[in-house]
């Protein structure tokens, strides 16, 4: 019992953090049936600036918005240069222009810095645990969860109180129809991918807080959790990508401990092993959402 | 009719032995001027261009990206090796090695084919999960897994070092006894160009491309995409095993980061710069971007120099120049993908093109011209009984909204019966659910005793019940004749009997002036005759049309009634046509229903419909009040 209490922290933990990067997957995916494989980039570039201005001796308090700014900045400016050029293509070529810009934002840190692994310094507080009677919680794992409750409270708020938001939703729903009820296609396009940049940055601000290091390769993991927890949750879904990070978080701590000795170490192969078996028997994910196509 | 053996068949198996020559000149062109450093650069290339061939068998054809075709490298590669490598050499690595794998060994040839067993079972199994998720949510669904795949399999070989070797070690053959005859490479590609050309003629390949071009579409005329799209995969899978397993051979080891990321990068920049749906476009792909590479690589050590035009690699000493690699692939993918996303070759093929070549010099005889009597050819003879179309109770809901509340209808063999209301009646809605589209609440349809109510799209148009669209779905990168053959195709499978032939169809329907012109060219007219003749190639037994005038002029509607009478009449069906133009319905139909808010208000000969009061008052209401 104390076990099982312990993973569903650490659990929700995990999963706050592929909650959010799987939101920043679903705002943008909702506006322009994008799945942007190149959403880890944006920790990557995050996770220099937080190398260079740590190295410098900057403090991590001020580092922390450094790097959620930058993430931000980066998501419009690679929407700038590189999607706005593809709007209204193919599945096929919105996912390799994605993969493409994935892979070039990563080939210019190699350039510049070359593919080795840098270390930087993690706050201190990161690895502290306390204790409530039997359950020992990190500090970090709670600071995580906070954060991200809060982070999806402002962007239900957005979402909901805001004309921002009504666009977005409208646009996530129907886009051609929300632009015929005059929703400007490139602000709520920009705006998602500033949102998709904002939520991108807090997730990175921890993920790169618990790695404690940088390289040019860094933003592939980020990347697949977040993809793969907004397909679980449903494609298209807001609500869905939330639920698909925090179970996919969670089925992965569950698993970690549970399975024997032997597999332990397969762990993400048994969670893609179970991902496939949803899709085949639940192909439209968890939190079903109606595409109706007209004919 | 098909295949047709020089068509199908014997022009492109030369097409392929042309193209293998020319890349393998070009190859060993280049070897003899730069010498032994260059042989191993085309032995890769030669390797590479056999994965990649695998890939477009399924990328080119379905249209589905797909990340996993490296992972399935992987599975194949390790198969392989695990097979392939002596027991001496495992018993160095990975001497704990499962199911007693440690003491098999076969020879090479065996092991590929195991190899090949292996990999193809897993992606029958990967296949379903790709099928499902595909036709639920789309192409981009089916492309996550696939990229999970890539994953999975990475995450095992890392971290199954019994079987595997695990991250460090690997598996590697003994000193010597590594590939080092070109012979099976060379065999190997040729094979794996005809298999990509053969499958992209074939009947599977066909109607693999026509649900990539129109999956709605290709459903309403009895394609099951589910099936060509699994073909193309165990096909494609196989090819990418035989490429693999070379790859390590040749190698003479095998690490999980071999089949990961960067080798998708490279395989799949090849595939598309090329042209991802042609096979000669995948295998100029592999030599562009083999020339690109070398020429970036050697950027990055020391500068190059060809033909006079030098580069100085000095500038660049401030950065880590061996990354250009990975810089040039990188832009060579986002530079095709949003300045020409069909790549250099879009579609064409050598074959073809010779094809078209050579037969210019024999212009083919037009069929008997549009005249009051049909065209030989045009009459089909399918045996339906005089099976009727009947549906009741029919009860959709959108949400809150009720589209459909109890409709129904009966169409008998030989009649032609409209279908009228004002907008928002569920006319369309009606066609969609006896299409197997639109699922219904409540109700129940058949043809004749056959009940077809929860009968998948494809089935109920192997029944015979063939639809058009109101915003039409035609396959636009086929051409007009393409288009129509198709639909021959599917219908010389799944509906026994005589059918109209192409040719026929396409003078019937005026287009045979512009018959090899992709469908996306056509006009609006002749858009929409191409998809009357489409529908009418599967000999339907009732053809249901939805608003086939529409957009049109008054003159083109009555050419287009003659048109669907006259077509009808040939191929003996049953017609049920849709509109909310009166006259246009009154012209062609021996019988109406009129619709209105999902119920079926008046049923009879024009006439009685036109004089029947609850019409006046629901679709006439508010002309009849100005008149009065």
């Amino acid at each position: 019992m104390t076990e099982l209490a312990q993973n569903l922290i650490d659990g929700l933990g995990r999963g706050s953090i592929y909650a959010l990067l799987a939101l920043g997957v679903a705002v943008v995916f909702g506006v322009m049936h994008l799945l942007n494989f190149a959403h880890g980039e944006l920790i990557t570039v995050g996770g220099y600036v937080a190398l260079w201005t740590l190295g410098a001796g900057w403090s991590w308090y001020i580092v922390t918005p450094l790097i959620v700014l930058s993430a931000v900045l980066t998501s419009l400016a690679i929407e700038r240069v590189a999607f706005s050029r593809v709007r209204g293509s193919s599945d096929f070529t919105l996912l390799l222009t994605s993969f493409g810009v994935h892979f070039v934002i990563s080939a210019i840190f190699l350039l510049y810095v070359s593919a080795s692994v840098k270390p930087f310094d993690r706050p201190s507080w990161v690895t502290n645990t306390y204790s409530v009677g039997p359950l020992n919680i990190e500090v970090y794992d709670t600071v995580v969860i906070v954060v991200t409750v809060l982070t999806l409270i402002g962007t239900t708020l957005l979402l909901q109180r805001t004309m921002f938001g009504l666009s977005l939703r409208a646009a996530a729903a129907d886009f051609d129809t929300a632009r015929l009820m005059g929703v400007r296609s490139d602000t709520v396009i920009r705006g998602a991918f500033a949102l998709s940049g904002l939520l991108a940055g807090i997730a990175g601000v921890f993920w790169l807080m618990r790695a404690g290091s940088i390289s040019p390769s860094a933003g592939i993991t980020p990347m697949l959790k977040g993809v793969l927890a907004a397909l679980i949750g449903g494609l298209g879904s807001l609500r869905g990508a939330v639920i698909g990070g925090l179970v996919l978080g969670l089925a992965e701590v569950l698993l970690r401990s549970r399975l024997p000795d032997s597999i332990a170490s397969l762990t993400e192969g048994v969670v893609f092993l179970l991902i496939a078996l949803l899709f085949i028997f639940r192909p439209q994910g968890l939190v079903t959402v109606k595409h109706a196509v007209r004919v | 009719m098909f295949p047709r053996p020089g068509r199908d068949v014997g022009f492109p198996v030369a097409g392929c032995a042309l193209l293998f020559a020319v890349f393998l000149a070009g190859g060993l062109i280049y070897e003899s001027f730069q010498g032994r450093a260059a042989e191993r650069l085309v032995t890769v290339m030669l390797i590479d261009a056999i994965i990649v061939l695998g890939i477009q068998i399924y990328v080119g054809n379905t249209g589905v990206l797909s990340f996993g075709h490296i992972g399935f490298g992987a599975i194949a590669g390790y198969a392989f090796a695990v097979f392939a490598i002596s027991p001496e050499e495992k018993l160095k690595r990975i001497p704990d090695a499962p199911f007693g794998l440690n003491d098999v060994l076969l020879n090479p040839a065996l092991a590929v084919a195991v190899a090949i067993g292996v990999t193809v079972l897993v992606a029958l199994v990967v296949g379903i999960g790709l099928a499902r998720s595909g036709a639920e949510s789309g192409a981009v669904a089916a492309t996550v897994i696939t990229l999970a795949l890539l994953f999975v399999t990475h995450e095992v070989a890392r971290n199954w070092p019994d079987l595997t070797g695990g991250n460090r070690a690997g598996l590697t053959f003994k000193v010597g006894a590594a590939l080092d005859s070109r012979l099976p490479i060379y065999l190997c590609l040729l094979g794996a160009l005809i298999v990509a050309r053969l499958f992209a003629q074939s009947r599977s390949g066909k109607l693999a491309v026509a649900a990539r071009e129109d999956n709605l579409a290709a459903r309403a005329m009895g394609v099951n995409p589910l099936v060509q799209q699994t073909a193309a995969l165990l096909i494609s899978v196989a090819v990418v095993s035989v490429g693999s397993s070379l790859r390590v051979y040749e190698n003479g080891s095998i690490l999980p980061d071999d089949f990961f990321f960067n080798y998708t990068l490279l395989t799949l920049a090849m595939l598309i710069v090329g042209g991802r749906n042609s096979v000669t476009g995948a295998l100029v792909g592999v030599a562009v971007m083999t020339i690109g590479r070398e020429l970036a690589r050697r950027l990055g050590q020391d500068g190059f120099e060809v033909f006079g035009l030098g580069l100085d690699a000095a500038p660049l000493d401030w950065i880590f120049r061996e990354n250009l690699q990975t810089v040039f692939l990188g832009l060579a993918m986002l530079g095709f993908m949003i300045f020409r996303s069909e790549g250099l070759l879009g579609d064409w093929e050598l074959d073809s093109w010779l094809w078209r070549l050579w037969h210019r010099r024999k212009p083919e005889t037009q069929p008997e011209p549009l005249a009051e009597v049909a065209p030989v050819g045009l009459h089909a003879e399918v045996p339906h009984e005089g099976a009727a179309l009947e549906a009741g109770d029919i009860v959709v809901d959108f949400g809150g909204f009720r589209a459909l509340d109890g409709a129904g209808l009966s169409v008998a063999p030989d009649e032609v019966v409209g279908l009228i209301g004002p907008n928002g009646a569920g006319k369309t809605t009606l066609v969609n659910v006896i299409t197997g589209m639109v699922e219904p609440a409540e109700g129940w349809f058949r043809l004749g005793e056959r009940e077809l109510t929860a009968a998948p799209s494809h089935e109920i148009a192997r029944a015979g019940l063939l639809r058009t669209f109101q915003n039409l779905r035609l396959f636009d990168a086929l051409t007009v004749r393409q288009n129509v053959e198709l639909a021959g195709r599917v219908a010389a499978r799944h509906r026994p009997g005589r059918h109209p032939q192409a040719d026929a169809l396409i003078g019937e329907a005026g287009l045979w002036d512009v018959r090899d012109r992709r469908a996306r060219e056509l006009d609006y007219g002749s858009a929409r005759r191409l998809e009357l003749a489409r529908a009418a190639a599967m000999a339907p037994t009732y053809l249901l049309l939805d608003e086939p005038t529409s957009g049109m002029s008054d003159a083109e509607s009555n050419e287009m009634i003659r048109r669907i009478r006259h077509m009808a009449a040939a191929v003996d069906a049953g017609v049920l046509v849709i509109d909310h133009d009166l006259n246009f319905i009154t012209g062609i139909s021996d019988r109406i229903y009129v619709l209105d808010q999902g119920q079926v208000i008046s049923v009879g000969t024009p006439d009685e419909v036109q004089a029947d009061p609850a019409v006046r008052a629901a679709y006439l209401g508010a002309e009849s009040d100005t008149q009065t």
